[in-house]
Parts: structure tokens; C-alpha cells; sequence
């Protein structure tokens, strides 16, 4: 019971509680600030963890979907050497393994395995998948923005007088519309959004710290 | 009549992506050179690294990737750009995962080639991609040292006179983050709210209106959105940089100017596709009515 229940919920106070107090203390305050400063060079550890933990995850459901030749299992098998292309070289090269000199270029000026996959694959493919937005956006602005009724309509406008505002030929006649669109009612609204999500942020930490919700432990409902 | 209108609803979308292809395409062939009118959240970071000198620094933080690069590369571009104009120091790296440590090296290397006589470690220092988000943020606003022990390279940083001057992004004079998605808005309540450190973000059109927010709040001092925020910045360069014209007349330069020409036309086709929807809708209501 100590080891699965005391223990990580003492932790988790623990870890909750001096970022907390150590953001009210000056510098020279080494008690608490030396603890916290250790804490958030460990989350970062721990990041990277969270990161190992996605690779797995990767790699598991793709080795089923190509063993049991699912639809698609061709792309799978690509997703996968594209990881562990750029994961073992980015590792190699970050570690200066076989003579790799980083994951850059290499002094004559020739990219390294990993710089070649990330300017000359990584970003073009990128670049194109985000460009088609604007094909597909155009297609369903036509199809989607109806004069239906007063929400549509107001929805609509303001589109229109953004999309005006935000190029040269109509910036003369929208442009401070624009402004004050994005200033005052968007200002407002993402405000509220923003406070409201701090707010739900604030008090879903405040009940892990405190040992409230414990969801996160695994435990079974009579523990 | 009504009937023939109607029929436009059912268009096929093959026209539409045809027209924005070469409404994309053509301008990027014949450039247009649509005037440019620069509005305040830019304006104000143009004026505060303007009050900037050669004893300050900037951290300027890439945190975006190819997908947005079109719109981000050339706000950090122009960012970097005036502060080497200005000789400010300049701490750039990267937070952003998928991209992020190919944005920092292309600019700090394509910007710096511009300058020949700034010098490497003493005038700007490039300590790449480092994971964990918010925490890597706190640690090198602290000190840099912690989050970076080294820098893009795998120089350690006690070796580099820069970063023997400003240890941690607090001692900064000011931080812009290039920014996709929501690294920009953790500068701004992270770093500016708990340092109080100015921050200024570029971000993308579309995060654009999250961002106002934060600039109404004073927790931003500017703002460059978009495509169009970025063409302003370089305006703003070439106005008061004149030798910069050289740069950005270049052909083969990837400019927000050039590419206002394309957003502009993409942007007049996309509202007129929707006044013809509506027509189309409207014709239709009044068919089926008779």
C-alpha cells in the first residue's frame, strides 16, 4: 500500500508544491529554489521518457498492422524505416558516432545522413501536406459559408472583413475593422476561453496535488 | 435562370482547385508588388529593437516547422536580420519537435552569411532544438546552461564569450518566439509573466486572434501574424535599412512580400467562390419556392 498509493501521492505533493512556493521566493532563497531547479531539469529527463514512450507505441501498433497486412500496411512499413531512418542517425550523429560530425552538414559542406532526410524528405513533405490546405479550404468556403441564418450570417461577414482586412487591396477599407474585430469582440472571447481553461488547468492540478484524483495511480476501485 | 444558378452548387471542386493553382502559381511567376501598410503590433517591435544596441541581446526562439515555415521563415528572417543590422547579440534556438532544429540552422545560417563581419559565439550563438517544452523554457530563462549544455555544435557554452554574458534569457533585453501553435503563448506567461521579460511572438494567421489576447493584456509587446505581418517587417527593414533592398530583390529570396501577391489573389477568389456559393443558394431557395 506504501509503495503503490502513499508513496506517489507523497511525490506528486512533493512536486506539485515547491514550484509553487519556490515562484514566491527571490534567488537567493537556495532551500527551496535548488529543489525546484532539480525538479524542472528532471521533467525534462522526464519529456524525454514521454517521447520513448510514443516510439513504442509507434512501433507496436505499425508491426501489427504489417504482420497482419491491414489495408494501408505499405504506409506503415514507410512510417516505420522513416522513424528509425532519422532516429538512428539522429542518434548517431547527436552522439558523433562514425565519424558523423552532428546532425548539420559536414564541414565540405555535404549533409549528413539526418540533414539530408530532414531538408530534402521531412520538410518538402511537410510543406506540401499543409499547402493543400488551401485548395481544401477554398472548396469547403464555397460549400460551407451560407447565408442560412443570423449565426452563419455574422460568421460569414466576419470572415469576409478579415480576409479583406488582412490583404493590401482591402486593407484601405477593412484593415481597421480588422483591427478592432481582432481587438475587442476576438480579444474578449479568447480571454474568456483562456481564463476559463487556466481555471479548469488550476483546479485539476490542485486536486492531483492533493491526493484527490488519483485516476492517474491505476489503481483498482477497492485500493 | 434561377435553375441555371442553382446548378453552381453542384460545381465540380476540380474547377476550384484550379483556380487557386494558378492563382497561387501565377503571381509567384510575374510578382505583383502589392503596397504594404504597417500596423501597430508590428510597428512596436520594430521600435523596441530599434531602442536595442550592440551591448543587448534577443533571444529569438524558432518554434515552428516546415509546415508553417512559408508563413514563420521570413518573420525570423527579418527578426534575426535587424538585430544583426543593429549589431544586438542574438541567442537563437529552437522548442519546437517536428522542425524546429532545421528552421534555427537554415536561418541563423542563411542571415548570418549576410553579415560577414559579425562573429560567431561573440556577436550571435545558435544552441539548436532542446525538448520539454515548458520546462526547458523555465530552466533557460534561469540559465541557459542547464537546458543547453552545449551549443548546436556540441560547444560547451563556458566556452562561448556570448553566453558568459547573458546567462540565462532573464538577463535578456528581449525574447521573440517564431511560433506555431502554443510555444508562443508560453513565452508569454511564462517568461514575460514570471521575468518579466518583453516577449514578442510571430505566429501564423490563423493563431493569430488567440495571440490578441495576450498583446491587449500587455503581456506581448507586438505581434507579426501571418504572412501579412511578416510583409510589414520587411517594409519596415526596407525603410529604414535601405541597404536591405539588395536582399530582398533577390529571385531566388523566399519573401512574405512575394507572398502577399499570392494571398491576396487566393484570398479574392476564396470570397468570390463564396458570393457565388450564396448566389447558387439563393437561386436554388427561389427554384424550388416556384
Amino acid at each position: 500500500m506504501f509503495l503503490r498509493l502513499r508513496l506517489p501521492l507523497l511525490l506528486t505533493l512533493l512536486a506539485g508544491l515547491i514550484p509553487i512556493i519556490a515562484f514566491f521566493f527571490k534567488d537567493d532563497a537556495t532551500f527551496i529554489k535548488k529543489p525546484n531547479s532539480w525538479l524542472e531539469q528532471d521533467m525534462v529527463i522526464v519529456s524525454g521518457f514521454a517521447l520513448l514512450l510514443g516510439v513504442v507505441n509507434v512501433v507496436q501498433s505499425n508491426v501489427r498492422k504489417i504482420e497482419r497486412r491491414e489495408k494501408g500496411w505499405l504506409f506503415a512499413a514507410v512510417l516505420l524505416f522513416g522513424m528509425f531512418f532519422m532516429g538512428i542517425f539522429g542518434a548517431a550523429g547527436a552522439m558523433r558516432l562514425g565519424g558523423l560530425p552532428g546532425i548539420g552538414n559536414y564541414p565540405n559542406g555535404t549533409p549528413t545522413p539526418f540533414a539530408w532526410g530532414s531538408v530534402y524528405m521531412f520538410t518538402p513533405l511537410q510543406s506540401t501536406m499543409f499547402a493543400l490546405l488551401a485548395f481544401y479550404i477554398a472548396s469547403a468556403a464555397f460549400r460551407a459559408f451560407r447565408v442560412r441564418n443570423l449565426e452563419a450570417t455574422i460568421l460569414l461577414v466576419a470572415a469576409v472583413f478579415v480576409m479583406l482586412g488582412r490583404i493590401p487591396v482591402g486593407e484601405g477599407a477593412f484593415g481597421s475593422v480588422t483591427e478592432w474585430m481582432m481587438q475587442v469582440p476576438n480579444g474578449a472571447a479568447q480571454r474568456g476561453i483562456i481564463i476559463g481553461a487556466a481555471l479548469g488547468a488550476a483546479s485539476l492540478s490542485l486536486r492531483v496535488i492533493l491526493g484527490i484524483e488519483r485516476s492517474y495511480l491505476g489503481l483498482e476501485k477497492s485500493e | 435562370m434561377s435553375t441555371a444558378l442553382a446548378k453552381l452548387t453542384t460545381i465540380d471542386r476540380r474547377w476550384i482547385f484550379l483556380l487557386i493553382g494558378l492563382g497561387t502559381l501565377i503571381p509567384i511567376l510575374i510578382p505583383i508588388g502589392f503596397p504594404v501598410t504597417i500596423t501597430p503590433p508590428v510597428q512596436s517591435i520594430y521600435d523596441k529593437i530599434e531602442t536595442l544596441g550592440e551591448n543587448d541581446v534577443v533571444v529569438l526562439s524558432y518554434d515552428y516547422g516546415p509546415t508553417t515555415a512559408a508563413e514563420n521563415e521570413p518573420m525570423a528572417d527579418a527578426i534575426i536580420r535587424h538585430c544583426f543590422l543593429r549589431k544586438v547579440k542574438v541567442v537563437a534556438l529552437a522548442l519546437y519537435p517536428l522542425g524546429g532544429l532545421t528552421a534555427v540552422n537554415g536561418s541563423v545560417t542563411r542571415v548570418s552569411a549576410e553579415f560577414p563581419g559579425l562573429q560567431y559565439g561573440v556577436d550571435y550563438v545558435n544552441l539548436g532544438y532542446k525538448d520539454g517544452g515548458q520546462a526547458s523554457m523555465k530552466l533557460l530563462a534561469e540559465d541557459f546552461s542547464k537546458a543547453f549544455p552545449g551549443d548546436t555544435n556540441g560547444t560547451p557554452l563556458s566556452t562561448l564569450p556570448l553566453m558568459q554574458k547573458v546567462t540565462g534569457a532573464r538577463n535578456a533585453q528581449l525574447a521573440v518566439s517564431i511560433a506555431t501553435g502554443v510555444i508562443g503563448e508560453w513565452w508569454a506567461n511564462l517568461i514575460n509573466a514570471q521575468y518579466g521579460l518583453p516577449v514578442a511572438v510571430g505566429c501564423t494567421a490563423v493563431s493569430a486572434p488567440k495571440y490578441y489576447a495576450y498583446l491587449e493584456a500587455g503581456q506581448m509587446l507586438g505581434l507579426i501574424g501571418g504572412l501579412k505581418g511578416a510583409s510589414e517587417y520587411e517594409q519596415l527593414l526596407l525603410n529604414g535599412y535601405p541597404q536591405t533592398k539588395t536582399i530582398y530583390s533577390n529571385p531566388m529570396l523566399q519573401t512574405a512580400s512575394k507572398g502577399m501577391d499570392v494571398q491576396t489573389i487566393d484570398h479574392l477568389i476564396i470570397i468570390g467562390f463564396i458570393v457565388l456559393g450564396n448566389i447558387a443558394y439563393f437561386a436554388g431557395r427561389r427554384a424550388k419556392q416556384a
